[in-house]
């Protein structure tokens, strides 16, 4: 044991006690720790397995790039792999489980890799798995797979709720460090809406760690101050536990908040996680600078930390680091921690400093070495020793704690997200932000500023500019003498990094979460992959849950040193959304499961639900299927019967869903006379007309009729399918086409109740309900019109139009009184025999009448392959698809047409899709002659029928064909025929 | 004709039928009777006038909503007549036409201090009273639903759907709301 919590000091509530387990193990923390300061303090230095080698690890950081400290916390459904111990807050019952190891953490069998290191190198899986190349897929990657991977996920469901939410600001902070802080505070107090972003639960960042007085107060109080202003400013929202994770175009950027990850027992009203899209005028990126590792051997070893983290432990979770610590430092940061250190009572060993230069302004009592370098940290489960290399010399010294301090990167991914790249500055050490950034600025560490006093300056001065530009009035905010800062000299010498440590001996680790080491990047050097890409692809240093957040700047050094040029040359991999890992549940939101998607009801649903229809998807909308009744046992035999029905009596179907799209406007008729292929311009008030859309390449688009209600108005359908394509497609044409004509466009599809009453009774049960005439004369085939219903009780339009082949109506009512419609068209139509029916037997209804539907417009057929030939008008100045219509691949005599398709024996059957061969030809794909559309059992025929489009199929009428399943490998001799196999001469439609 | 009459008593069926109101201090989530919405399809290049539809309504404040370039709804919670709907669409002739949609169009009211949180979870649309005033309309997605928002109030929103996705929107809404409703 050799971390411990001190007596006192921190940002932690000692009174307040907080119970949670690792690995089973009860331990006990305090109000305010992280899980990873609480594991500190309980002595934890192990926590957790590295990933390849099965390295002891302990934790690194005390933020977000953390590699080594990924735990399970949870259980069953919450259970949630690969958190971050020094991102989770410490709460009462909190369940800890640590990662990669088997079967427990002390003794772990993987890390016999570790033995087999030698041979585990970068490339060693495309190496040594190429052959023999079979047993890739039956062996090598099956095994691979169960040791890859981090963590485990749970497989039950997550209980929580998710949310998404949109917010909009004139100035969004990113960061509520020193810099995010001043400018949130300009901003705010000059009136500007501001949202204020942080990862961390408390606000403060780095201040919180800070041993420094800003204006008299200590820097937690100072930042308790300032949030305590910017809480009570009305124009300030304060987004804690927040990660902003990416930038969008249109100034959006995405962020999650945890908004339940602390606690035990989330509330069910609540969503544990909340996914942002933040609109921002203007944006401050203010996240500060991440510390970097120094690449000695051994690195890795549980007891080596960042000095920053170290720093954070100590100042604000009262956890000393160790009891004989030492610190490895390439610049002057590394003295502040030997500073607090002594300040608790701990004496460094040895400070290390890599510069043989320096000159620190350090009182203290420890040792320093300059122009020296740890070349290796010795130890297994915990540090023991460090070896100091001077001058050609080494010394052990005994340690059980090492800080390292190697300098920092400015966080920078935000402002790359759109596709700037960043820049390497040999001035800084440091890879900046692109210079080009619109609507982004940044202030503070994350700019290269160093000190306290500088940041808070930064921010409020940044702020005050970005106010500026939107005409804000801002002055910025101003704070009192910072005493202690960091920083001492006015204008700092950045640190020279110190890529490659001399003198190593162990495995230096570049990326820790990955296992890649200095050797590795040698390697990917050595085989021709030094190109930054490849070499992360190579030796996948950057990958996984931290994308190199740690790794990456070394990794770019190294292979700068080992390439013989600079970083600025190796350049960087691309930065990408997320920023930090985001979990599948805030990214779906709430639309999962029931709430996937929206559904669309009918107005006739409960109406369908209660005569116990089964309903299908078509698309958002729920249709009756069928309608089962009792005895019936398959949906065959209640189809056949609703079919038989109608065709002997009546039926009644919901059709609300067809689209329905008014068309008003003094130039209706030209506009509809150019939609369609067909003649529409003198089409009667009072009528209806089947009509036909093509595209501009000549296939057809859409089909459905078109009633002219009074002069200037008039009604179109749909497909249920096209509906809204079509209105798109209509929209497009008035506005963009011809917006000269006098046209106005309005969906009306959810206005109206609309069903097909269909059958030799349908105008005896109509006519109980309507108050017109409808006998032939009066309401002939094609007729449309307003109707009064129920005296004059309600007001409806009436279409005499079929699908089906029989004598048949639909009627439209609004929607609100469509169930009491239905029911009373059933009550009257009883009698008569009337059943409801559903889109199934709708569908055979249509193939028996040899009706197309979009399995036969299907994008690549023609009106003339269908049978529509003379409905292209060749007397109509324009329409859309004239053009294309007449070229000669649209004329082909040998084109696929509608056809009829019978099994020669009826006992037989063939399905959707099959295709059809001439009889005798081989069962290949080149004498494939076309394909069956649309299939069904057709009661009235005794068979199953089928349309199909086939080469010439409207002059092969009674040649006998085979129809070919080549999925299931079936044959049915069969019959080409007419595809009208119900009352081919129109006669019903007439009655 | 049939000598078979059936006059019998017809009673519309509200889409949100069964959708009780949702209360707390902070939100209020009611479904609006289904009263009267007409769709005034003007052009976008000759603009109607406020003044021209206003009294075509029932005269409430917001009664008539911008919809779109040339397009406006004129809403109200009484059920228009047939004879009263046809010289609505009469009287918007010349230079417009009215459709009914009544019955195509729901109209939610939510309503409360935490309505705008509320509805920021569904849509993208700025609805900061600064930014979106009282009388401002728009059409935006509420989460996956086309909605027609309208703001009657410094706290209180109505939020026009296509009936079909009415049941949905409530649901949604309600979810959206639930946070809020814990008084």
């Amino acid at each position: 044991m050799t971390p411990y919590r001190l007596a006192a000091g921190g940002l932690i509530d000692r009174r307040a006690h907080l119970s949670f387990t690792f690995d089973g193990k009860p331990l006990t923390g305090y109000a305010g720790d992280s899980l990873a300061s609480a594991l500190l303090a309980n002595g934890r230095l192990l926590v957790g397995r590295s990933f390849k080698y099965h390295r002891p690890r302990g934790i690194l950081t005390a933020g977000a790039a953390e590699p080594n400290a990924l735990m399970t916390i949870g259980r069953d459904g919450r259970t949630e792999a690969n958190t971050r111990a020094t991102m989770q807050e410490l709460y009462d019952g909190l369940e800890a489980r640590s990662q990669s190891r088997w079967p427990s953490l002390a003794f772990d069998i993987g890390a016999l890799n570790g033995l087999l290191s030698p041979f585990l190198g970068a490339g060693f899986y495309y190496k040594t798995f190429m052959w023999p190349a079979p047993l890739w897929e039956k062996l090598y990657e099956p095994f691979i797979r169960k040791a890859a991977g981090l963590g485990t996920a749970a497989h039950v469901a997550d209980p929580d709720a998710y949310e998404k939410c949109w917010a909009h600001c004139d100035l969004l902070v990113i960061g509520a460090g020193p810099a995010g802080l001043a400018a949130a505070l300009t901003a705010g107090r000059a009136g500007a809406r501001v949202i204020l972003v942080d990862e961390h639960a408390a606000a403060g960042g780095t201040l919180l760690s800070e041993t420094a007085r800003i204006g008299g107060l200590p820097a937690p109080a100072f930042v308790a101050q300032t949030m305590a202003e910017l809480e009570a400013l009305e124009n300030v929202t304060i987004l804690l536990r927040t990660t902003a994770v990416g930038w969008y175009d249109g100034q959006v950027f995405g962020a999650v908040e945890r908004v339940q990850k602390h606690v035990r027992v989330p509330a069910a009203a609540r969503p544990v996680e909340r996914l942002w899209r933040i609109v921002a005028q203007k944006a401050l990126l203010a996240t500060g600078a991440e510390e970097r590792p120094l690449v000695f051997g051994g690195n890795d070893i549980p007891g080596v930390m960042m000095a920053g983290a170290m720093r954070t432990y100590l100042n604000r979770y009262g956890v000393a680091p160790g009891r004989q610590v030492a610190i490895f430092t390439s610049n002057d940061s590394g003295y502040a921690l030997a500073a607090d250190l002594e300040a608790q009572g701990i004496v460094p060993e040895i400070i290390v400093d890599s510069r043989a230069d320096a000159s620190p302004s350090y009182a203290g009592k420890a040792r320093i070495v300059t122009g020296a370098v740890v070349s290796d940290a010795q130890g297994g489960k915990a540090l023991s020793a460090i070896t100091v290399l001077r001058n050609g010399q080494t010394e052990t010294v005994k340690v059980d704690a090492l800080a390292m301090a190697g300098g920092f990167s400015p966080i920078i991914h935000l402002a790359c997200h759109r596709g700037g790249k960043p820049q390497w500055s040999d001035a800084q050490s440091a890879f900046l932000a692109p210079g080009d950034l619109v609507g982004l600025d940044l202030a503070g560490a994350v700019a290269t500023t160093a000190g306290i006093a500088a940041c808070l300056a930064e921010g409020a001065r940044t702020a005050t500019a970005l106010l500026e530009q939107m005409s804000f009035n801002a002055t910025p905010a101003t704070f009192g003498t910072v005493e202690g800062d960091i920083v001492s000299a006015p204008n700092p010498v950045p640190a020279r990094p110190l890529w490659t440590v001399p003198g190593v001996r162990g495995k230096a680790f570049v990326d820790f979460q990955n296992d890649v080491h200095r050797g590795d990047l040698d390697l990917a050097v050595q085989e021709g992959y030094g190109h930054v890409e490849l070499a992360k692809r190579y030796t996948t240093n950057g990958m996984a849950t931290d994308q190199g957040k740690l790794s990456n700047v070394n990794a770019i050094g190294l292979l700068a040193e080992a390439r013989g040029i600079s970083p600025a040359d190796v350049g960087t991999t691309t930065f990408r959304p997320f920023y930090t890992p985001v979990s599948f549940g805030a990214l779906a939101g709430p639309h999962h499961g029931h709430d996937f998607q929206p559904v669309r009801r009918s107005p006739l649903h409960d109406w369908a639900r209660r005569l116990g229809a089964t309903f299908v998807e078509t698309g958002l909308w729920y249709r009756s299927s069928f309608f089962p009744r009792v005895g019936e046992t398959s949906w065959r035999e209640s189809v056949d019967r609703e079919v038989l029905n109608v065709r002997a009596h009546a039926g009644l179907c919901d059709v609300s869903m067809l689209g329905k799209i008014e068309i008003c406007g003094h130039d209706a008729a030209e506009f509809l006379n150019r939609v369609y292929s067909n003649a529409f311009l003198k089409l009667p008030v009072g009528k209806a007309r089947y009509g036909l859309m093509l595209r501009e390449d000549g296939m057809i688009y859409d089909d459905g009729t078109t009633s002219r209600l009074s002069e200037n108005h008039y009604v179109m359908t749909t497909t249920t399918a096209y509906a809204a394509g079509v209105m798109n497609h209509l929209e497009y044409c008035a506005q963009v086409l011809w917006p000269d004509l006098d046209v106005r466009l309005a969906s009306s599809t959810d206005q109206w109740a609309q069903m097909a009453i269909a059958g030799p009774k349908a105008r005896l049960i109509l006519q109980t309900i309507v108050n017109e005439d409808l006998s032939n004369d009066a309401f002939p085939f094609l007729a449309a019109r307003e109707v009064s219903l129920f005296g004059r009780a309600l007001h409806g339009r009436l279409f005499r139009i079929s699908f089906s082949g029989e004598l048949a109506y639909e009627l439209a009512v609004p929607a609100g009184y469509g169930e009491s419609v239905a029911e009373a068209l059933m009550e009257a139509g009883a009698p008569h025999g009337i059943q409801p029916y559903g889109v199934e037997a709708l569908g055979v209804l249509r193939i028996e009448k040899g009706h197309v539907t979009h399995n036969e417009i299907n994008g690549t057929a023609t009106a003339a392959d269908l049978g529509f030939g003379k409905m292209v008008s060749t007397t109509k100045p324009d329409f859309i698809g004239k053009a294309m219509v007449g070229r000669p691949g649209l004329v082909d005599p040998e084109r696929a047409q509608l056809v009829g398709v019978l099994p020669l024996d009826p006992t037989t059957s063939f399905r959707t899709g099959s295709h059809i061969l001439a009889q005798g030809a081989a069962a290949t794909l080149e004498n494939d002659q076309g394909y069956v559309t649309s299939s069904a059992y057709s009661p009235h025929v005794g068979s199953t029928i089928g349309l199909a489009l086939v080469t010439r199929g409207a002059e092969r009428h009674g040649e006998a064909v085979m129809i070919w399943n080549g999925i299931r490998n079936e044959f049915t001799p069969g019959r080409l025929c007419d595809p009208v196999f119900v009352d081919p001469g129109n006669e019903k439609l007439h009655v | 004709m049939s000598d078979l009459r059936i006059t019998r008593p017809l009673t519309p069926q509200p889409a949100l039928r069964g959708c009780t109101r949702l209360v707390s201090r902070a939100i209020r989530l009611e479904a609006l009777p289904e009263g009267h919405v007409i769709q005034v399809l003007g052009t976008p290049h000759a603009p109607l006038a406020m003044e021209r539809l206003a009294p075509l309504s029932d005269g409430a404040p917001q009664a008539v909503r911008a919809a779109g370039p040339g397009q406006w709804f004129i809403v109200g919670d009484r059920a228009k007549t047939h004879a009263e709907l046809g010289d609505i669409l009469a009287a918007l002739q010349p230079e417009a036409f009215g459709v009914d949609q009544s019955a195509g169009r729901v109209r939610i009211r939510a309503s409360g201090p935490m309505v705008e949180r509320m509805l920021a979870k569904g849509t993208a649309v700025d609805l900061a009273l600064t930014r979106f005033p009282v009388g401002e309309a728009t059409t935006t997605l509420v989460g996956h639903i086309a909605a027609h928002v309208t703001r009657i109030g410094d706290e209180a929103f109505e939020i026009m759907v296509l009936r079909g996705f009415a049941q949905s929107l409530w649901d949604d809404l309600a979810r959206m709301s639930a946070e809020f409703l814990e008084d």
